[in-house]
C-alpha cells in the first residue's frame, strides 16, 4: 500500500462494512434460507450458518422443486411478465403520441390541457382507488386482465416527460421530413421516437417496474387467481398452508430475479427517469 | 367557436375571403391531427384519473353502497361528521402523522449519511452503492413478508441477534406500541437507497473549485459541510423532501402485508382505512369522503411545497 492509512479512514471503512451489512443482510438470508430444508433454518437460526445455503448441495434446489409443483409460479410470473410489457409498451406509444402533441402540434385548447396535465401530477393515486374500481365494476370489467392494464397506460408524468424530450427536437428536422413526404405519424414514429431513445427506455423501464410491483390494484380488480400477477400471489402462497419457511423465501428470491435484471440492464433510465436532470422535475 | 368559412365579427359573419378559408381550414385539420395523437392518453386519463376524481367529490355526500349502487342518495355532510367520530378514521390520521414524522428524518438522514459517506473516491464503491441500493430493487410486498419473518417474535433471525449480546427479545410487529415503529424502520430500511443515489448526484454536481477556494480560506471540514455542502445540496434535498413526504402519506402496502392494520389498529393508516371501508366493506361514499379529505390534504401540501421552491429559485 502506498497511502498510508489513517484511523479515520479505518472508521471509514469500518461504518461502510456495518452498513452494507445491516442493508444486505436480508437479502442474504432470504436466498439462504431457500436453499436449505426447513429444520435447517431454525437450527441455524443463531448462528452464522444462518446466512449460508445448506451444507449439501443436493438440497439447494428442493424447495423450488417443492413451490413449483405446489403452486402455478411460472404462470403468475408469466401474468406479471404480460402485464409489465402491455404497460410498457402502451406507455411508450400513449404517452409518447400526446408528449409529442403538446410539444410540436398547434391545436386549439393546448394552453387549458396542458394545465391540467400539471394539475393531474398533485392527484394522489391512491385516494381515488375506491371510485377507479367502481368505474371499471360499471363497465364491467371486473376480473379482466384489461382492468389491470388500462389504468396503468396513461400518466401525467410520463407525457410531461415525453414533451421535454420532444421539445429539444429541431424543427428543422421534422421541416425536412415533412418535404420528404412524411405525415405526423410517420414523423412520430421515423423521427421523434427514435431520436428520443433515452426517454422510451426511462417510461418503458419504470412502467414495466411499475406495473410489476403493483399490489393493490390488481388485488381488487381480480378474483380469480389464474390472473394473479406474482406480487398478489406472493400473498396468497404466504398464506395458504401449510407454509413453509423456505418455500416463501424461494418464492420471493424468484419473483425478485426480473427486477434484478432490470435494474442492472436499464439502471441509467431509472435515475434519469426520477431523479436526474433532463425531466425537469421541481 | 367559430364555423367554418365564416368570421364571426360580434355576432355577425361575414363570408371569409379564400386564403381565409384555407387558414381557417388547416388549422381545423390541425387540430383533427393533434386531438387524434392525444385521444389514448385524454381518453384514459379521463376514464381512470379525472371522472374517477369528480365522482369521488360527488359520491363522498351519499349513501352509496358498492353493491346497490341506484339506492344512494344525497346526505349531505353526514359522512365527515361521522368520520370525525369514528375512532378507527382518528386513529389511522394519527398513525399516519406518526408514520411520517418518523420516517421522513430517518430515511432522508440515512440517504444523506450513505451518500456523504460515498462521496469520495474509493475503489470499492461500487460495491457498497450496490449493497446500500439492493432493497429498492425488491418489491414492497416482497420485503413486507420477508421482514415479516426476520422479524418473528419467537423465531425470527432479529431477535436471535438481539439476545445473542444480551438485550431481550422484543415483540417488534405484534405490539401495538411498536409496530408503527417497525414499519418506519423498514420503510426507511427499503427506501433509503434510491435517496442515496439521488444525494450522490447533487453532491457530484457541487464544482470542486467551491471546495478548493473554501480551503484557502481555510475552514474546517464541519463548516465545510454547513455553509458549502448543505447549502448547495437544497434544490436536491427539497426534491427528496417532496417525494419521500408524499410517498409517506400513501403508506398502505407495508401494513396490509405486515399487520393488516393491527395489533388493535396501531397501524392502520389512511389509505389503508379507504381500502377497508371502500372496498372490504364497500361503503364507497363513506370512503369518498376519507379520500376527499386526505386528498385535499395531500394535494395543499404538494401545492404549498411546489409555492415554496419557486419562491427559493427566484
Amino acid at each position: 500500500m502506498r497511502r498510508k492509512f489513517g484511523p479515520l479512514t479505518i472508521l471509514e471503512y469500518i461504518c461502510l462494512v456495518l452498513l452494507a451489512v445491516l442493508f444486505i443482510f436480508p437479502l442474504f438470508w432470504m436466498v439462504a434460507s431457500s436453499m436449505k430444508p426447513e429444520a435447517e433454518i431454525y437450527n441455524d437460526m443463531s448462528n452464522i450458518k444462518a446466512f449460508l445455503p445448506s451444507f449439501h448441495p443436493s438440497d439447494w434446489f428442493v424447495s423450488y422443486k417443492q413451490v413449483l409443483l405446489r403452486f402455478h409460479l411460472l404462470g403468475y410470473i408469466g401474468n406479471s411478465l404480460f402485464y409489465g410489457l402491455c404497460v410498457a409498451v402502451g406507455s411508450i406509444i400513449i404517452n409518447g403520441m400526446a408528449g409529442y402533441a403538446f410539444a410540436k402540434l398547434n391545436f386549439s385548447g393546448k394552453k387549458v390541457l396542458f394545465g391540467l396535465l400539471l394539475a393531474i401530477l398533485i392527484v394522489p393515486f391512491e385516494t381515488i382507488l375506491i371510485s377507479q374500481f367502481t368505474i371499471i365494476h360499471s363497465i364491467g370489467l371486473v376480473d379482466t386482465r384489461l382492468a389491470v392494464i388500462l389504468p396503468a397506460l396513461a400518466g401525467a408524468f410520463n407525457i410531461y416527460l415525453f414533451r421535454n424530450f420532444f421539445m429539444a427536437i429541431p424543427k428543422e428536422i421534422i421541416e425536412s421530413a415533412k418535404l420528404d413526404g412524411a405525415n405526423t405519424w410517420q414523423v412520430f414514429w421515423r423521427i421523434m421516437l427514435p431520436m428520443s431513445k433515452p426517454a422510451v427506455a426511462t417510461v418503458g423501464t419504470l412502467a414495466f417496474i411499475g406495473s410489476w410491483n403493483d399490489y393493490i390494484w390488481p388485488l381488487m380488480v381480480l378474483t380469480d387467481k389464474s390472473k394473479f400477477p406474482i406480487q398478489v400471489a406472493i400473498t396468497a402462497i404466504n398464506s395458504t398452508d401449510p407454509v413453509y419457511t423456505n418455500q416463501v423465501m424461494a418464492v420471493l428470491t424468484i419473483s425478485t430475479v426480473p427486477l434484478i435484471i432490470i435494474y442492472i440492464v436499464a439502471q441509467r433510465y431509472i435515475l434519469e427517469g426520477i431523479g436526474g436532470s433532463g425531466t425537469g422535475i421541481k | 367557436m367559430s364555423k367554418i368559412g365564416w368570421k364571426e365579427n360580434r355576432g355577425v359573419y361575414t363570408f371569409l375571403r379564400p386564403e381565409e378559408r384555407t387558414k381557417n381550414k388547416t388549422r381545423w385539420k390541425e387540430n383533427v391531427v393533434a386531438y387524434t395523437f392525444l385521444g389514448p392518453a385524454l381518453l384514459l386519463l379521463s376514464m381512470f384519473l379525472v371522472i374517477p376524481s369528480i365522482m369521488s367529490v360527488y359520491y363522498s355526500f351519499t349513501d352509496y353502497y358498492l353493491l346497490t349502487p341506484d339506492m344512494r342518495k344525497f346526505v349531505g355532510l353526514d359522512n365527515f361528521i361521522n368520520l370525525f367520530q369514528d375512532p378507527i378514521f382518528l386513529k389511522s390520521l394519527v398513525n399516519t402523522l406518526e408514520f411520517v414524522v418518523w420516517v421522513i428524518p430517518l430515511q432522508i438522514g440515512a440517504a444523506l449519511g450513505l451518500a456523504l459517506l460515498l462521496n469520495k473516491q474509493r475503489k470499492a464503491n461500487t460495491f457498497f452503492k450496490v449493497a446500500y441500493f439492493s432493497p429498492v430493487v425488491m418489491s414492497l410486498v416482497v420485503i413486507s413478508v420477508l421482514w415479516l419473518y426476520l422479524l418473528n417474535p419467537n423465531e425470527g433471525i432479529i431477535n436471535n441477534v438481539l439476545t445473542y449480546f444480551g438485550i431481550s427479545a422484543q415483540p417488534f410487529l405484534t405490539s401495538p406500541k411498536q409496530a408503527i415503529f417497525t414499519i418506519v424502520v423498514v420503510s426507511a430500511w427499503q427506501g433509503a437507497g434510491f435517496q442515496m443515489l439521488i444525494f450522490l448526484a447533487g453532491l457530484q454536481n457541487i464544482p470542486g473549485d467551491v471546495y478548493e477556494a473554501a480551503q484557502l480560506d481555510g475552514i474546517n471540514k464541519w463548516q465545510r459541510f454547513m455553509y458549502i455542502t448543505l447549502p448547495l445540496l437544497k434544490p436536491t434535498s427539497i426534491f427528496i423532501f417532496i417525494t419521500t413526504l408524499i410517498g409517506a402519506f400513501k403508506l398502505l402496502v407495508q401494513p396490509m402485508v405486515m399487520t393488516q392494520g393491527g395489533p388493535v389498529n396501531s397501524t392502520m393508516t389512511v389509505v389503508y382505512y379507504i381500502y377497508q371501508t371502500g372496498f372490504t366493506d364497500r361503503m364507497v361514499g363513506y370512503a369518498s369522503s376519507i379520500a376527499l379529505l386526505f386528498g385535499t390534504i395531500i394535494g395543499l401540501v404538494t401545492i404549498t411545497q411546489r409555492k415554496l421552491v419557486k419562491e427559493d429559485e427566484d
